[in-house]
């Protein structure tokens, strides 16, 4: 029924509405691994988790196994973990530190940059044999923004500052708030997994609209949620206390678009005034010491709530964190939620983040699970054939050009994010094919 | 240090001390849990008193590092208010558990103070919309002597997949 070509694979994309296929196809989910984890730049890691030569984190892109190291000349490397000779995964822990790189199998070796130092019993090798030829493969291109690190597999394709464009403000808007002007992903990760297609966990990144009812069991009498911020006295307020519906606060949220299916959601109201605590006072003056007050006012001032850097990274400004969604099969999806430490911040307000986002993102959560359950009964809901398409037209024609952020913008009530989505899933999915 | 307990628990404990109520307390413990009586079993930690499930073998701190559960009173209680809401959707329908507590030792007793640390193994089995699982690992328990009973300081539980991917968990192990 589906047969890969752009004219089956545009067919699958309308206006405002996507096939029940792109969440249930196996084989569509085999040809999103080629075309987009094979294409796009994707994030693997972060300088934090390999300060060291020889330090090393084993990931996926896609669902190809990946190291990622720090060679002995300081570059971070991206290399294959698949053994040149037969295949093995090569190194096996999450993390580790690594002089050379020797497969378990027939115990070849690698350097921190992938490239072979020896084989065992040289004497059998084939006659023209080259061990320069037998390196562990290299992710085709990389590229570093303030830590993060990202890959691609594909030479061709837009540049890495041509991908990331203007979310790097996304980026700086994190990154500045350590005194430091570093951050560290250096606390742990939370780890859970959901059964249903990875792109429902994206959708719902810049889905402001499902707050309130996903995480109705989050809000209070009084409407609001619990809070989630050091220093906070209460949560945002999704529902009007009066009038039992969602609040105009909440409702007022705008989300906005750029290129390549990224986005981000405008900051959830708080009472920032209110906000207090010893750790929140003495993070305030630790910035301040360094960027001076108008400026430590400046970068404490919220602006975006959840960013997405499509297609499976996002980053939240609110209770900060870093998100990656790994497809695992076309029904089966891991996502690992890494909390940040500010570096030069006291102590008390690392702590209060790494606190908070137990509560907010942990396999535990209050906020997280109930995403998980809907995603469940979304792919539950999807075997139906009785009706092939799944509905993402909220707001469209209201889309708005944002000339301060050079976005489109939209009401975060609507569907302008998903829609963006499936746009750049359309052009990863279809282009040069 | 309350967070400072041992990985796994020692062979064989402090001598000379009846396990008898410490036994008798765990299994009260995880029959609250199974019952869902979840304020009752709130109400078994001391005001300043923590659940913690670390998500990684050997954490020794959980304000350096991501938890599974790290709960003090306050977040207890927003748990909880939260499990008795009606739209909590992944509680509909509610899991259904056992718990099992076997091989109680008592690793540290300051019977002065009334101050005991208290090894076991635990497994609880989960059961919610055709589903069942087993989580299974060693916990401890900081008890402080309460009248005729104990209060809870710290129970730490340490999972033997603490550090695997879960789906969703909502109520306590």
């Amino acid at each position: 029924m589906f047969d890969g070509t752009p004219d089956a694979i545009n067919d699958l994309i309308e206006p405002g509405r996507v096939h029940r296929d792109v969440y249930t196809d196996p084989e569509l989910f085999e040809l999103e691994m080629e075309r987009i984890f094979g294409r796009a730049w994707i994030f693997v890691g972060h300088d934090s988790q390999i300060p060291n030569p020889g330090d090393y984190i084993t990931t996926e892109i896609g669902r190809q196994p990946v190291i990622l190291i720090r060679h002995k000349d300081g570059s971070a490397r991206v290399l294959l973990n698949r053994c040149s000779h037969r295949g093995a995964k090569v190194l096996n822990d999450a993390s580790g530190n690594a002089k050379s790189l020797i497969c378990l199998y027939h115990g070849w070796s690698f350097g921190t940059d992938g490239a072979c130092l020896g084989v065992t019993m040289p004497e059998g090798c084939a006659a023209d044999f080259n061990t320069k030829d037998f390196g562990l493969s290299t992710a085709a291109r990389t590229g570093t923004y303030r830590g993060f690190i990202f890959a691609s597999l594909s030479e061709k394709g837009p540049s890495f500052e041509e991908f990331l464009g203007p979310m790097t403000a996304n980026i700086d808007d994190l990154v500045d708030r350590a005194p430091d002007g570093e951050i560290l992903l250096d606390a742990g990760m939370h780890r859970y997994f959901f059964r249903g297609n990875w792109k429902l966990q994206v959708e719902n990144v810049l889905d402001s609209y499902h707050v309130p009812f996903s995480h109705a069991s989050t809000v209070n009498k009084k409407g609001e949620q619990f809070s989630r911020r050091e220093g906070d006295k209460g949560g945002a307020q999704v529902v009007d206390e009066k009038k039992k519906k969602t609040s105009d606060a909440w409702k007022g949220r705008r989300s906005y678009v750029v290129e390549f299916g990224h986005g981000w959601t405008s900051n959830t109201e708080l009472k920032d005034k209110e906000r207090s605590s010893p750790a929140w006072n003495a993070y305030k003056d630790a910035l301040a010491a360094k960027v001076g007050t108008e400026r430590m006012e400046e970068i404490l001032t919220p602006e975006f709530h959840n960013t997405l850097l499509y297609p499976n990274t996002s980053i939240m400004g609110l209770n900060i964190h870093v998100r990656v969604i790994k497809p695992i099969a076309v029904d089966l999806t891991e996502v690992n939620v890494y909390p940040i430490r500010l570096k030069g911040a006291p102590d008390e307000m690392n702590f209060g983040n790494i606190r908070l986002l137990n509560v907010t993102h942990s396999a535990a959560s209050f906020v997280q699970t109930d995403d998980l359950e809907a995603f469940r009964r979304t792919q539950e809901g999807l075997r139906s054939t009785q009706s092939d398409w799944v509905d993402i037209s909220r707001g469209m024609g209201e889309e708005q050009t944002d000339s301060h952020y050079n976005a489109t913008s939209e009401s975060a009530m609507h569907e302008m994010a998903i829609r963006a989505q499936y746009a750049a899933w359309l052009n990863y999915m279809t282009a040069g094919s | 240090m309350i967070f400072n307990t041992p990985a796994t628990p020692s062979i064989g404990g402090v001598k000379g001390i009846d396990r008898e109520p410490f036994e008798l307390f765990l299994i009260h413990e995880a029959r609250l849990l199974d019952m869902r009586q979840f304020w009752d079993w709130k109400d078994l930690f001391a005001e300043d008193g923590a659940y913690w499930v670390p998500a990684t073998p050997d954490q020794t701190d959980p304000y350096k590092q991501a938890s599974l559960f790290f709960d003090d009173a306050q977040l207890m209680t927003t748990r909880f208010e939260r499990l008795e809401h009606p739209r909590i959707h992944v509680q509909s329908p509610p899991s259904r558990t056992v718990h099992m507590v076997s091989n109680v030792i008592v690793e540290d007793a300051d019977e002065g103070a009334g101050e005991y640390l208290v090894s076991s193994t635990m497994s609880m089995t989960e059961y919610r919309q055709d589903m069942q699982r087993v989580f299974a690992g060693y916990q401890f328990h900081r008890l402080m002597k309460s009248g005729d009973s104990f209060k809870i300081r710290l129970k730490r539980v340490n999972l033997l997949n603490c550090d695997s991917a879960f789906e969703a968990m909502a109520v306590p192990i």
